[in-house]
């Protein structure tokens, strides 16, 4: 799963956002390491939305506007808490080894 | 009231690269958010959001219908990939067409028919590879959107490159310069290899005729 991917469904983790929302918690979430931009963030949004990993859960009209607010699935939940789980593993193999590894600088 | 009229229509231009179907869809909610994250008194896009807004389209655009199988999608990138080098061909010729013409004035100098004749032969080079671009980029839509009779027409395409390209080859640098040698070849290897990938067994499977589950827009190119 790309990054950006896995930030933008973990922005959803907490509930639903709206897509400017979800930049701005990208980026919270990352350390403002990772900003998304529109373009990114709609052709991302469109194809986990296809792959039933995102839903729409309301529209509304701001100042004029349309927002739409968007939402984990229960299958987006499932993969999302696969891939957290995942890259858990590896950052805690990858920690023992550098506590265990004398040259590792960690113990 | 819209405090961005400009800058509104400016994005407009750009998202009117992304398809129609996505764009009824997603439009005003995409120029919301490009229009939230703009600065005071801003009236241009910026050119990180402008490329951003353009690979996204081209991202899009490229999506397959349905679930396609690697060999297609492998096609289909090779198939880019030579109209990428088709441009690339026409831009070499238009932009060393002056080399050639003052080449032949040096080498017979006062001889206009033979400047007469250059030109003929580029502008028929321009046509003919302008045409082989649309072909091309017409191929590679078919087959994005699952025509199964676009195969047909790339592999005679293919058997007319070859033919076209031994005969080049068999008049030596008579007609041809050693780059437009290497340029056909280049194509027609490109060719070749994307009409493998479309002929091999799964992607037989993928343009047999059927309902497909999606529209071609919302299959899934890459790997997420």
């Amino acid at each position: 799963m790309q990054e950006a991917t896995y930030l933008i469904l973990t922005a959803l983790a907490a509930g639903s956002q709206h897509g400017y929302g979800i930049i701005g918690d990208v980026a919270q979430i990352s350390g403002d390491r990772v900003r998304l931009r529109a373009g990114t963030l709609y052709t991302a949004l469109d194809r986990l939305k296809n792959d039933g990993l995102v839903a729409v859960d309301r529209e509304e009209i701001a100042e004029g506007r349309l927002r739409r607010y968007y939402r984990l699935t229960p299958d987006g939940q499932t993969r999302l808490a696969a891939e957290a789980a995942r890259l858990q593993a590896n950052a805690t193999v990858a920690l023992r080894r550098l506590r265990t590894d004398p040259a590792g600088g960690l113990a | 009231m819209n405090e961005f009229p400009q800058l509104e229509r400016r994005y407009r231009r750009l998202l009117a690269c992304y398809p129609r179907a996505f764009r009824r869809e997603n439009e005003e909610e995409i120029l919301a958010v490009l229009l939230a994250c703009a600065q005071d008194k801003q009236r241009r896009p910026g050119f990180a959001a402008s490329a951003d807004l353009i690979r996204g389209a081209v991202r899009m655009r490229l999506r397959l219908a349905g679930q396609p199988p690697r060999a297609v999608q492998t096609a289909i990138r090779l198939m880019y990939a030579g109209a990428a080098v088709q441009l690339a061909t026409l831009i070499t010729l238009v932009v060393t067409a002056g080399q050639v013409h003052r080449a032949v004035a040096r080498r017979y100098p006062g001889l206009t028919e033979a400047q007469h004749v250059v030109n003929v032969h580029l502008l028929n080079d321009y046509i003919g590879v302008a045409v082989g671009i649309a072909v091309w980029l017409w191929l590679t839509w078919a087959l994005v959107h699952g025509r199964a009779r676009a195969r047909i027409v790339l592999a005679a395409d293919l058997g007319v490159m070859s033919l076209s390209l031994l005969s080049g080859m068999a008049q030596g640098s008579a007609t041809y310069a050693p780059a437009d040698v290497i340029a056909g070849a280049a194509t027609w290897l490109i060719a070749l290899a994307a009409t493998v990938f479309l002929f091999t067994g799964a992607s037989s499977r993928y343009y047999r005729p059927g309902p497909r589950p999606v529209t071609p827009w919302h299959g899934t190119f890459g790997t997420m």
